[in-house]
């Protein structure tokens, strides 16, 4: 299985340009909002969401990392119980417009995830979706506010989002979901 | 079976059914072991009309090819040690599941202890029992001991005369010791004026109350309720000194310690015997092979457990825990002990202060052992299995073939033949391979693994710890009183 | 290299374990023992995570939501099963709870039989506690879905043991107890408690001593002797004294165990008085540990037997620490243990625990 490469690490760059100045566009300006990535790879675009704001506007926001594992509801259907990496809101939330960020919008259920858990620790304003990649095939009815790039995709496919904080690299890919007995090689 | 065997009986050109007489069977070139003469060696047997017609002895070229890993004969197996529960407890075994089970562990003889209900304290439950034998159609022979107490409530003494009478080969409240020095007295008196033996279960009841593992190591990791070994030694103790006391009075007193666990208590019995009084003592497989460290999930076996200097090895730092913990089959009285106590279990077989190896076969039903370690009966199923357990010593290099076969025959005999009243009974008489007797044999194959499985097993009870292992000397066939007693399906 | 792979399931594959990370394969936990030492800290990081969600204004997430969570206490213990009920509530889990007093148990069903009722009645997580060493082992052969042991005769406590692992984690720095001295003083012939923290205490690097009188600590300088160093691997040794002050003298945590009233009648000891004066844990002997000592124990306390009462309520114990991290520890094994399917793995080296 050969993945291939759809968008680059200077794309990537852009893409996080252009979904800031949308936010803060959307928003009308920076009071009152909140940045939220979701564990693991929507925490270090949300860094990145927030740094470009704070280049433009001089403004720094406050930014959480939010894991949704423990209001997962698929949990019985996973090999293994997902490692827990841990949730960090050092903001009020309440009357907040927050910002989840994630890399890839697939199904919803992770954004629904997020959005229990977020309202479990306070009432927040509004909450907006931020997605690096959006590639459809929605099971519940999410949209995302700011998108970096849409991917039509079929369900057999596996879209790959790499980043340095996490992987060494940056890119994002897409490739061909394994069949049984193929050989897992390549997919980790 | 051996190709160049053939087995004809009265009934049918297919062969013999069980119990009945046995009226042809060849087995050429075999491993002949006749623990009597001492002489182990190739050779052929031919039984006709049940008596052992001829016994050959090949030597030369004939001989060739023939060794003591194949097909094996010996004399039928002699049991002085086993539970069969009837009448009381049927549902754990019958006498004739209990005959079955024998047949297929290669025993001709069985010594039935009288733990039933109502105990075997009078005649009338003797020949309950030898009814229930001959209903059964088995002709594997069914003795058995009186109990020593009424009720075996260690109060009175049971009938003992009039069980003398009727047949009993001794007496016992095994189970439980005699419950007080007192009464052992008054039982070692009475028995040995009638020329019987008091077989005593050795056990300190006081230390052993609640208890659930032997005190050691194992049990203080799995939090088990110790069972000390001073509890079997303070038994022995005491015994041997009543029945010092007893032989003043009454030099036909005897006394036999059955299911020894102990290297101490087994000391005991060694320094008694050398000092000349007349107790003998017997030894179990699983005491044998086994140790406390099956409980928490061991699976090897106890000469494999132990270390250089002679202690045991750590289950736990070997990495040797393959197996569930808490497996109630494992849950018997006396406890499995250290594999330093089974080496000395093994050390007495061989210097003669045990002389007999016994099964104390104790089946129960799921019921009884499906509950918690602490809440199990205490027993083994082990009549079936005794004979692949000592050939497992015999494989590891541990005890010899003849050995093994003696302490299954020869060693129980030379027991009861020290007992004055039952040393002119058929139970006494000497088990070899003598030709013109009535066939009493087992043929099993060295060459041939069993699986032990709760099917493989004839016994109602499949409470043995050995299921799912295999074992070798598959039983063929078995011959009881010139009768077919077993004989292996697919042979 | 890990990356998030999005699956064609219809499921968000959330990272499930990356393969550098320990993994949780245990269907049961029935004892520490079956425990690695990254396991262990898988736990004690997933309790940091509990711990996180009961700081919260809402201390309930969904995560074993319409999951069944049964207690079936064959002992009494309050506090325990309050424990567990708390911690699978919090999880949303729904909880069934059984104690022997109130089921058909007190008419002679017996476990096996019941295992199977409340099998067949939903149960998928059952928490068991019972006076009988190993009986959870029985249970877990029976039983379709996880068993939890809640403390097992004298046999094993492992959540207790966790968290007393845990709160002395959150008292030494670095949460690092290698090195440190542990001294365990009361009842330990008796204990469950004290077993299962000889497993988890010395797997942490920890200098322990149990100590007790004579009478209460059989068999346990055999087990010490056999566990030299290096002797059981992923253990270290561990000591064992009668005399209270060594055992106490510069330690860094010391726990009391419960004495129990019975342990007269049976001739172990000669008076709760005699007790107390030689072992019970007072200000004095407190006085030998280190000054930051810790004071523990996993209740119920007999204050002025075992423990003086101006100990249990001074500054250096973390009684109640210990009783709010138990929360934390049984929602951690609870989630752990929910999420853990048949891989077809074979036995672990110590209890023989398989997944199956």
């Amino acid at each position: 299985m050969t993945d291939r490469q759809i968008m680059t690490g200077e794309e990537i760059r852009r893409a996080i340009v252009r979904i800031s100045h949308e936010i803060v566009e959307k928003h009308a300006g920076t009071d009152g909002l909140a940045i939220v990535g979701i564990q693991r790879r929507g925490v270090p675009l949300a860094k990145r969401v927030a740094a470009a704001i704070e280049e433009h506007e001089g403004v720094r926001l406050p930014v959480g990392a939010l894991d949704i594992t423990f209001y997962r509801d698929d949990l019985s259907l996973v090999a293994q119980q997902p490692i827990v990496k841990g949730t960090d809101l050092p903001f009020d939330l309440n009357g907040t417009t927050v910002v989840l960020v994630d890399d890839v919008l697939y199904t919803g259920r992770t954004i629904r995830c997020a959005m229990d858990a977020l309202v479990d620790f306070g009432r927040p304003r509004a909450i907006r979706l931020a997605v690096l990649i959006d590639r459809g095939h929605r099971e519940l009815p999410i949209r995302a506010d700011h998108v970096g790039k849409n991917v039509p995709t079929s369900r057999e496919e596996i879209v790959k989002v790499h980043v340095e904080e996490v992987d060494g690299s940056e890119e994002v890919t897409i490739g061909r979901q394994l069949r049984a007995g193929e050989p897992a090689a390549g997919r980790q | 079976m051996s190709p160049r065997a053939k087995t004809t009986g009265a009934a049918s050109a297919a062969g013999p059914k069980v119990g009945e007489v046995v009226e042809r069977f060849e087995l050429e070139k075999a491993w002949l072991v006749d623990p009597v003469s001492g002489r182990e060696g190739p050779g052929e047997i031919v039984v006709r009309d049940g008596v052992l017609e001829s016994v050959v002895w090949l030597e030369g070229e004939e001989a060739q090819g023939v060794t003591d890993k194949g097909v094996v004969v010996g004399p039928g197996f002699f049991d002085l040690h086993a539970h069969f529960r009837e009448p009381g407890f049927e549902d754990a075994e019958t006498v004739a599941s209990g005959s079955a089970a024998a047949a297929h562990g290669g025993y001709t003889t069985v010594a039935v202890m009288p733990n039933t209900s109502p105990a075997l304290d009078d005649p009338g439950v003797l020949e309950r029992i030898r009814s229930a034998s001959r209903a059964s159609g088995s002709p594997v022979e069914i003795l058995a001991f009186g109990a020593v107490s009424a009720g075996r409530a260690g109060e009175q003494l049971s009938a003992m005369g009039e069980l003398a009478d009727a047949g009993v080969i001794g007496y016992s409240d095994d189970g439980a010791p005699v419950k007080t020095p007192k009464l052992l007295r008054s039982a070692l008196l009475y028995a040995g004026m009638l020329g019987l033996p008091v077989v005593e279960h050795a056990e300190d009841i006081e230390l052993t109350a609640a208890a659930e593992a032997h005190d050691g190591y194992v049990a203080s990791i799995l939090g088990l309720q110790g069972w000390p070994a001073a509890a079997e030694v303070n038994a022995v103790s005491r015994d041997l000194g009543v029945l010092a006391d007893a032989l003043a009075d009454e030099p036909r007193a005897r006394l036999h310690l059955t299911h020894l666990s102990t290297a101490a208590s087994l000391d005991l019995v060694r320094r008694a015997r050398a000092a000349g009084l007349p107790v003998t003592c017997d030894v179990t497989p699983h005491h044998l092979a086994l140790a406390d460290e099956w409980i928490a999930g061991s699976r090897r076996w106890s000469w494999e457990a132990l270390s250089a200097d002679g202690g045991s090895r750590d289950p736990w730092a070997d990495g040797a825990l393959t197996a569930w913990p808490y497996n109630t089959s494992l849950r018997v009285n006396p406890p499995l002990r250290t594999a330093a106590d089974a080496a000395a279990c093994l050390a007495a077989l061989l210097d003669g202060t045990a002389s007999a190896v016994v099964t104390d076969h104790a089946p129960h039903t799921v019921v009884d052992k499906e509950v918690e370690f602490g809440r199990a009966s205490n027993g083994i199923s082990g009549i079936e299995t005794a004979l692949g357990v000592l050939l497992a010593l015999v494989d590891a290099g541990k005890l010899s073939l003849a050995g093994a076969i003696a302490a299954l025959t020869t060693g129980p005999a030379a027991i009861v033949a020290g007992w004055p009243a039952a040393a002119a009974t058929p139970a006494a008489r000497k088990r070899g391979l003598t030709e013109g007797a009535p066939a009493d044999l087992v043929v099993f194959d060295r060459a041939d693994r069993w699986a032990v499985t709760e099917a493989s097993l004839l016994s109602k009870g499949k409470n043995s710890p050995l299921i799912g292992r295999e074992l070798s000397g598959r039983v063929l066939l078995t011959i009881a009183g010139g009768k077919l007693a077993y004989e292996d399906p697919q042979a | 290299m890990s990356v998030q792979a999005y699956g064609a399931a219809g499921v968000p594959e959330i990272d499930s374990a990356p393969t550098q990370e320990v993994v949780w394969h245990h269907r049961h936990l029935l004892d520490v023992d079956a425990l690695t030492w990254p396991e262990i800290e898988l736990i004690m990081r997933t309790t940091d995570e509990m711990k996180g969600i009961l700081a919260r204004p809402i201390r309930k997430v969904p995560a074993l939501n319409g999951r069944r969570v049964t207690t079936l206490f064959y002992e009494a213990s309050t506090r325990t099963r309050v424990s567990f009920e708390t911690a699978a509530r919090n999880l949303s889990a729904d909880v069934v709870s059984i104690s022997t007093a109130t089921s058909s148990v007190t008419k002679g069903e017996s476990l096996v039989d019941t295992i199977r009722t409340l099998e067949a009645l939903g149960a998928e997580i059952l928490v068991m506690r019972h006076s009988v060493s190993g009986a959870p082992y029985l249970a877990a052969e029976v039983f379709g879905g996880h068993v939890l042991n809640g403390g097992d005769g004298w046999h094993a406590h492992p959540t207790q043991a966790l968290l007393d692992l845990y709160t002395m984690r959150q008292h030494l720095p670095g949460g690092d107890l290698r090195g440190r001295k542990v001294a365990i003083v009361g009842d330990i012939l008796h204990s469950r408690v004290a077993r299962s923290n000889i497993w988890s205490l010395t797997a942490a690097g920890a200098d322990l001593w149990l100590c007790g009188p004579a009478t209460l600590l059989r068999g346990m300088d055999r087990w010490a002797t056999a566990w030299g160093d290096g002797a059981i691997p992923g253990h270290g040794r561990f000591h064992v004294t009668s005399d209270v002050e060594v055992a106490v003298r510069d330690a860094d945590v010391v726990m009391a165990l419960r004495i129990q009233r019975e342990r007269m009648q049976g001739g172990l000891l000669p008076s709760l008085r005699e007790y107390a004066a030689r072992f019970g844990l007072n200000a004095e002997r407190v006085s030998l540990a280190k000054p930051e000592a810790i004071v523990m124990h996993p209740g119920p306390m007999n204050e002025g037997v075992e423990i003086a009462p101006d100990v249990a309520v001074s500054g250096r114990a973390v009684i109640t620490e210990q009783v709010a991290n138990g929360v934390a520890v049984r929602m951690a094994l609870l989630y752990l243990l929910a999420g853990a399917h048949e891989t077809g793995r074979p036995h672990d080296a110590h209890s023989g625990e398989a997944i199956r």
